[in-house]
Order: C-alpha cells, then structure tokens, then sequence
C-alpha cells in the first residue's frame, strides 16, 4: 500500500477575474421534493374539492329517491295509488348504496387532507385508490340498476306484458330519473378522482 | 501570472475503487430488484386479463343464446323469450363483447410493462382505460341483475309479474351471464390496483 502523490497545477487568476467568473456548477434541480410535490400538491387539492362536490352528488341522488312519494289523487280498483322508492326493492337499494357511498366520501377527507400535507407520500393516494375504485364500481351498479327499472318503468315491456307506470306516477318517475342522473354524475367524478391518483403516485 | 501548485495526495486507491464498484453494483442489484416485484405484478396483470377475456366472451355468449321456446300457448303471454326481447339484455351483450375486444387489445400493453416493468407511461394508459371500462362492465352487469331479479320476483307494487315462473331455462342462462359478468368486475378492480402499486414511486 504505497501513497501516492499527484501534483496539480492550479493557474492564479487576478482577483477581479476570480470574483466575478465562478462557474455555475450545475444548480442542484432538487427533483425530489419542490418541484414534484408542488404539481402533486395541486393534484391532491383538485381531489379534495372533486371529493366535497362528489359528496354533493351522491347525497343528493340519495336525498331525491328518498322522497320520490307520489301519491295520486283517484284510485280504481287495479291499481295502487301511492308510489314510493320502498315499492322498488332495487331503488331501496339505490338509497342505501348512496347513503354509504356519501359517507365514505366523508370519511375519506381526511386522508386527501393528509395527501395536500404530504404530497409525496405513496401509502395514503394508494389506499384512496384502492378504496375509490371499489367505491366507483359499487356507485356504478347501484346507479345503472336503478336507470334499467327507470327505464322499463318509463317504456314497460310487451314481451313481458309489464305495464309502464310512468304514465301514472308522473313525479315519481321524474324524480327518480333526476336521482339516477345525480348518481351518475357521481361516478364520473369517481372516475376522475381515481385517475388522479394514478397520475400522483406516478414515479419520476 | 503565477502558478500555484498543490499537491494532493491520494491514499489507497485500489480499495477505493473496489468500494466504488461495489457501491455501484448493489445500486445496480436494488434497481433491478424494484424492476422485479414489479415484473412479478406485470406478470400477474397479464394472466388475469387472459382470464377476464375468458370470462367476458363467456358472459357475452352466454346471454347471446338465451333463449327459450315453450312447448305451449296461451293467448296473453308470449311463448318465446330471447336476449332482445329486454333492451337491458341487449346492452348487456353488446357492452361485455366491448369488454372483451378491450382486453384483447389491451394486452400488448401489459406485455410492454412486463418487459419495461420500471416505464410509467404503459400503466398509466392501462390504469385509466381500465377504469373506464370498469364502470362499463359494472353499468351492464348491475342494469342486467336488477332485471334478472325482477324476471325472478316480480312486484305486486306495479303489477309486473315474474316471468321466470314459466321461462326457467331463460332465466337460468341469463342468471349465469349476469354472475360472470360480475366476477369479471372483481378482475377489474384487482387490474387497476395492480396498475397503482405498480405505478408507485419508492
């Protein structure tokens, strides 16, 4: 193990030529913490106001199926006169899925605060994308189960001989399709809030 | 102008840059390690949407040969029950058969990220088509239950009678379409949390 020794020739400048020319040794691109976290940050924010507006959807279809009554003004001897969402069991379903549909979009504020504190952290996007989809796809069914019994509520099928009721309960169809809209709303923001989170927790 | 000189003095170089060399291949052993789990998760993506392809063209087929004729008549009810006599059912077959010619194309995409398991920009194509038509399958396997379940128990509210009391056989069939269809909902999910773990930076 022998030293070495190396001499380097190191040329002096004159003062005012050392003062004014030192190099700019690469500024440090700080690629891990400002830079990407103040785009993800910005996503982080998108998503918690996406999730209060998503909030409003989904309590809103709820709240419009839940008092959907109708009741009409005749009877004949046939023919029910009231009209409600528990006639339907599909459409109590609606309510409860959308029922809990809000509250998990409550319950999940929270940890999308928590993603705006900390946008860089993978483990709370990751669980809210996990637990989003699940939520989209339970949205998504009770959304288009209730749109197939709106449907042949408003066309009733002849093969079948089902009557549509429509034509009698009016507001009640009305306002139900106005709670399908509303939960299909919901899903696209669902949509969007999952695909932001793909995007946040991108690697760079 | 003068010149300076220093001299500087350079101890021990060859385990120096045994160290250096060592540092460089463990950095070299860790990457290609993230590279692997992460293949692992490609690998797993691709197997199960050749499953899922299996089960959509199953659940599309299946409810596309649904029919049923009774032996009899009577002259107020139908005595043929087809897919198309439901709209519901109709939208069910055509947007599972999408399904299933998406997953087919998708799957070269999935062959990228089990080669290029480190690349973001296949998965994030995959994440977000994926969940797209996870709400497509989800819409037509939901739309189609609620009509099945009608079919099965009618409802005295509004007078619309079961009809799977005199089409079994249809009902049966369509059933089975409709549960096929929802495990393939499952794969879904599992694909696009796949695609997220698999998206992760460390």
């Amino acid at each position: 193990m022998k030293n070495e020794s190396t001499v380097i020739d190191v040329p002096a400048e004159s003062s005012s030529a050392m003062k004014g020319s030192a190099p700019l040794i690469g500024v440090a691109r700080d690629h891990t913490t400002n830079g990407s976290g103040g785009y993800k940050r910005g996503l982080s924010i998108f998503d918690f106001l996406l999730r209060l507006a998503a909030i409003i959807a989904a309590s809103v279809a709820a709240g419009t199926m839940f008092t959907s009554d109708e009741t009409l003004p005749f009877f004949t001897q046939f023919l029910q006169f009231e009209a409600g969402y528990d006639d339907l069991p599909t459409f109590q379903f609606f309510v409860i899925a959308m029922s809990m549909i809000s509250g998990y979009l409550l319950l999940s504020l929270p940890f999308s605060v928590v993603t705006i504190v900390r946008p860089l952290a993978t483990a709370p996007r990751l669980l809210l994308l996990v637990l989003d989809t699940a939520a989209m796809a339970f949205n998504m069914a009770a959304a288009s189960s209730a749109a197939a019994i709106g449907y042949l509520a408003h066309n009733g099928n002849q093969n079948t001989n089902w009557l549509p009721i429509c034509q009698q309960f009016g507001d009640f169809c009305q306002k139900t399709s106005g709670a399908v809209v509303s939960s299909f709303v919901s899903v696209v923001f669902f949509i969007i809030l999952v695909v932001l989170s793909g995007v946040a927790l991108k690697r760079h | 102008m003068a010149k300076e000189s220093t001299t500087i003095d350079v101890g021990e170089p060859s385990t120096v840059t045994k160290s250096t060399s060592h540092e460089k291949k463990k950095g070299f052993v860790a990457a290609a390690a993230r590279g692997g789990y992460k293949r692992g998760l490609s690998i797993f993506d691709f197997l199960l949407r050749l499953a899922a392809i299996g089960i959509t063209i199953g659940a599309s087929s299946v409810m596309f040969t649904a029919e049923e004729t009774l032996p009899f008549f009577t002259q107020f009810l139908q005595f043929q029950a087809g897919y198309d006599d439901f709209p519901t059912f109709q939208f069910f077959v055509i947007a599972i058969a999408i399904v299933a010619s998406y997953l087919v194309l998708s799957l070269p995409f999935s062959i990228v990220t089990i080669v290029r398991p480190l690349a973001v920009v296949p998965r994030l194509i995959l994440l977000i088509s994926d969940t797209v038509v996870l709400t497509l399958t989800t819409s037509a396997a939901a739309a189609a239950a609620s009509i099945v379940y009608l079919a099965h128990n009618g409802n005295t509210n509004t007078n619309w009678l079961p009809i799977c009391q005199q089409f079994g056989d249809f009902c049966q069939t369509a059933s089975t379409a409709v549960v096929a269809a929802s495990i393939s909902v499952v794969f879904f999910v599992l694909l696009i949390v796949i695609s997220a773990i698999g998206l992760k930076r460390h």
